[in-house]
């Protein structure tokens, strides 16, 4: 196994050397069979890399502690589910599990490119070949899965407790594949700027990818909230840890970038600023892996630090410097004939988003790299906590709220004061209806006040959105409301995929403030027998059970939970210790309803006073996060699905790009 | 794209006003990120000011009451990494720091030898009061290996 898999990552290192040395010869060369060659030398490539994980997995299944990796990782205990996600539980796997996910996508490019964009196709190939060569270096040259151990041991370290939790089994790859993706549009970026076609076919080609990428960056952060907020014990899901801002920054780029193409394709501005974008997010994922494996900066949870800090920070390096170079020598060719014309423009809260949310990425980047810097510049460690980021991100977050209502109904070009009437008295007047409304409830913190205001007005922008269109699909094609309503959105997934996702992101803009603000935290001691009050509820504690098996020791208390007099249920609260590396760990119990969750944590038990110790939290809203994390990438779904009118477009595309290459070749005939 | 003058303002004050943000944000919310030795040594200018301070928890050290979820222990430097040589230090009495935490559960991985930050005010000599103690997850649970 280990001669197996060392051999096909050393084969698929070359073979992704090969295919950027036949690419580029054949682009020197106009020779078709070369380029050719190089595709296929990249579906070599994703066999190999295949092979190497098929490899390591089946190592782990078998718990083969010969090699080092499955004997860190894993025990004959691990249940078999977390044996599979070991994979990507140690830092040599992990490596492997990207370097995976980046073969199979350029297999899949490689694949698109056979017939559509050929011109660029060589250079995407040679861009995302060239990333793989980093990561398969790495893998034989620096940080080695199939590194044996000898003795092997009898038994394995067993994986991190942590890690043994269903969230983590698929809040890692839904991140990489949201980190990995973003290799796509950057690469084809790459490709557009190398070869000068920078018109917007780049950002045609890329849309679905960035769109994928999007979705697991999306859905990636809220695994990893779930996830802390589940394993964690502590009654939140977001400490704007490194690690978590790691993940986040590419996320915000991203998404300033889907709304950015958007007035390059409709009004053939902001072209620096979107090729600036990929390449900031392809940065940033490359900056998130670094931070994570580098140690530089401490986080609580880097499960898998090491030395690699200085490889990534090189390449890191090379990518920004290589790219901006390249997009500084372009500028020339990048003017754009059109320009702004009025802050009362779609054109400009579109660009006022996107300023905010990068924004925001920035402060997060400055936050999580100011104790380096401030060690650099004065010799003093100097952190900065969640107060700095909420600080200064809160008031961002209740701007781009603003935008995000203005931006869809606001007209193109120049809005009218009608358009502006028309469009906005609903949504205004939804936006002082709430506020008054949680004003009488006794809100009185401005920041909720104008946040509750604000999130009603996006809801009541995108009801009046969806009402204009039924309401007009009702008299051009006579439909019945409810039939007009699903045409409309399989008609024009894209617009309405995207007030979908508004609407997941205001749910969970609802469940930021009402977890922030609102949030009550109870500590008690009690003996069996006892009870106590949190919020609307009596906690009764019944005592304790034991649980015993040869993976770990599990101590469960069982609390009865009542209301006005009447039991409601059980929680069991527990903590778990795991035999293998003597580590306790805590499982929360959660009783979760849309209006708040009652969370329980069994903080310890001390054996000589019979107390139980419990850490209550009643958090409300807080359901409306994971509600909202799930329309978002539901509406996701909507925007990405194919939609006959787009596909004419491209078919159109491409045939007067073949008209083009037509007229060409009849000139050089006549040429000739 | 041309930019008139007129956004060039609009998207200038918007870039201001976060830069503005940041720094205010960190100088209301920055704090001094330690050592167990910078920390006892600077001490007394520190008194009273938010720290973070990362040190090894000294075995022998811990009491913990769950009736008033009180903790109290002390810290040691964190021995070099490997690799980095090591001056000899031996006569010199190790510096410590004794930290009292309240009101907060003791976290999971809290034991002897585990690697610690904490986080709250220096209230006396050699003394943390502590509103947080977080225990960094040890990365690694390798197997020594021989030699």
């Amino acid at each position: 196994m280990t001669l197996i898999g060392q051999l096909a990552l050393a084969l698929a290192l070359l073979l992704a050397l090969y295919s950027i040395g036949a690419n580029i010869l054949g682009l020197r060369r106009r020779g078709d069979d070369l380029v050719v060659s190089a595709r296929h030398a990249l579906w070599a490539m994703t066999a190999m890399v295949g092979l190497a994980a098929g490899a390591l997995w089946s190592g782990l299944l078998r718990s083969d502690f010969s090699l080092e990796y499955v004997a860190s990782y894993s025990s004959t205990t691990l249940p078999t589910v977390y044996k599979i996600t070991a994979l990507w539980g140690g830092q040599q796997g992990s490596l492997l599990f990207w370097t995976l996910l980046l073969s199979i996508f350029t297999a899949i490019v490689a694949f698109q490119t056979r017939a559509r964009n050929a011109e660029i196709a060589p250079y995407v190939l040679i861009v995302m070949a060239a990333v793989a060569v980093f990561f398969l270096g790495m893998l034989n040259l620096v940080t080695r899965p199939f590194d044996a151990m000898i003795p092997a041991p009898a038994q394995g370290t067993d994986l991190n407790p942590l890690l043994q939790n269903y969230w983590m089994a698929i809040h890692p790859p839904s991140l990489y594949t949201g980190y990995v993706s973003t290799t796509v549009p950057f690469a084809f970026a790459c490709a557009a700027l190398m070869t000068r076609r920078l018109d917007d076919g780049w950002i045609r080609s890329t849309r679905r990818w960035a769109l994928f990428s999007w979705f697991f960056l999306t859905l990636g952060n809220m695994f990893g909230a779930r996830w802390a907020y589940e394993v964690l014990g502590w009654g939140g899901y977001w400490a704007w840890d490194p690690v978590e801002n790691a993940a986040f920054m590419p996320w915000l780029v991203m998404t300033a970038y889907l709304h950015s193409v958007m007035v390059q394709e409709r009004k053939d501005m902001l072209k620096v600023w979107n090729l600036a974008l990929i390449g900031m997010a392809f940065a940033l994922t490359l900056f998130g892996t670094f931070i994570t494996r580098s140690g530089v900066i401490s986080s609580v949870h880097s499960f898998t630090q090491s030395g690699l800090g200085p490889y990534f920070l090189t390449f890191l390096l090379m990518v920004v410097i290589g790219y901006s170079g390249l997009l500084l020598s372009r500028l020339k060719d990048l003017r754009s004939p059109a320009e702004l014309e009025s802050y009362l423009s779609r054109e400009a809260a579109f660009l006022f988003n996107n300023l905010i949310l990068v924004g925001i990425a920035f402060a997060v980047f400055w936050g999580t790299i100011f104790p380096v810097i401030s060690e650099a510049v004065r010799g003093v460690k100097i952190t900065v906590g969640p107060p700095f980021f909420n600080k200064v991100n809160g008031p961002l977050a209740l701007a781009l709220m603003f935008l995000m209502g203005v931006g869809p109904l606001i007209a193109w070009r120049r809005a009218t004061r009608k358009n502006l009437v028309q469009s906005f008295a609903a949504p205004a007047a939804a936006a002082i209806v709430a506020g008054l409304f949680a004003f009488y409830g006794g809100v009185r913190h401005w920041y909720v006040l104008t946040g509750f205001s604000l999130a009603a007005f996006v809801l009541a922008t995108v009801v009046v959105e969806f009402e204009r269109g039924v309401v007009a699909r009702g008299r051009m094609v006579h439909e019945s409301p409810p039939r007009a309503l699903v045409n409309l959105v399989a008609k024009n997934n894209r617009r309405y995929g995207g007030y979908i996702v508004h609407i997941g992101l205001v749910f969970a803009f609802i469940a930021i403030i009402g977890s922030s603000f609102f949030k009550t935290e109870i500590k008690r001691s009690v003996r069996e027998g006892q009870s106590f009050e949190v919020g609307p509820y009596r906690l009764v504690y019944l005592g304790l059970s034991s649980l015993d098996t040869p993976h770990l020791e599990d101590l469960g208390a069982r609390l009865s939970v009542m209301r006005n007099g009447k039991m409601l249920e059980v929680l069991e609260p527990a903590k778990l210790l795991y035999k293998r590396q003597q580590q306790p760990a805590t499982r929360v119990a959660i009783r979760s309803t849309l209006g708040s969750d009652l969370y329980v944590v069994l903080a310890g038990v001390d054996d000589q006073s019979g107390l139980a110790t419990f850490d209550v939290f009643l958090t409300p809203l807080v359901s409306w996060l994971w509600l909202g994390g799930l329309t978002m990438a539901l509406g996701t779904v909507v925007t990405m699905w194919p939609n006959a009118r787009e596909r004419e477009a491209i078919a159109a595309a491409a045939r007067r790009r073949m008209g083009d290459l037509e007229r060409e070749l009849a000139i050089d005939v006549r040429g000739a | 794209m041309r930019i008139k003058p007129r956004f060039l303002i609009g998207g200038g004050l918007i870039v201001a006003a976060i830069a503005y943000l940041i720094v205010i944000g960190i100088r209301s919310t920055s704090e001094y990120y330690l050592t167990v030795d910078e920390a006892a040594a600077r001490q007394s200018e520190l008194l009273g000011q938010p720290v973070r301070v990362a040190g090894r928890v000294k075995a022998g050290s811990i009491a913990w009451d769950p009736s008033s979820l009180s903790l109290s222990f002390a810290i040691a430097p964190l021995p070099p990494e490997d690799g980095v040589k090591v001056e000899p230090v031996s006569m010199r009495p190790q510096q410590e720091i004794k930290v009292l935490c309240k009101g907060q559960p003791k976290p999971d991985m809290f034991a002897a030898g585990r690697d610690v930050i904490v986080e709250g005010r220096f209230t006396g000599p050699n003394f943390v009061s502590a509103d947080q103690v977080m225990t960094s997850c040890p990365s690694k649970y390798r197997a020594k290996k021989a030699g």
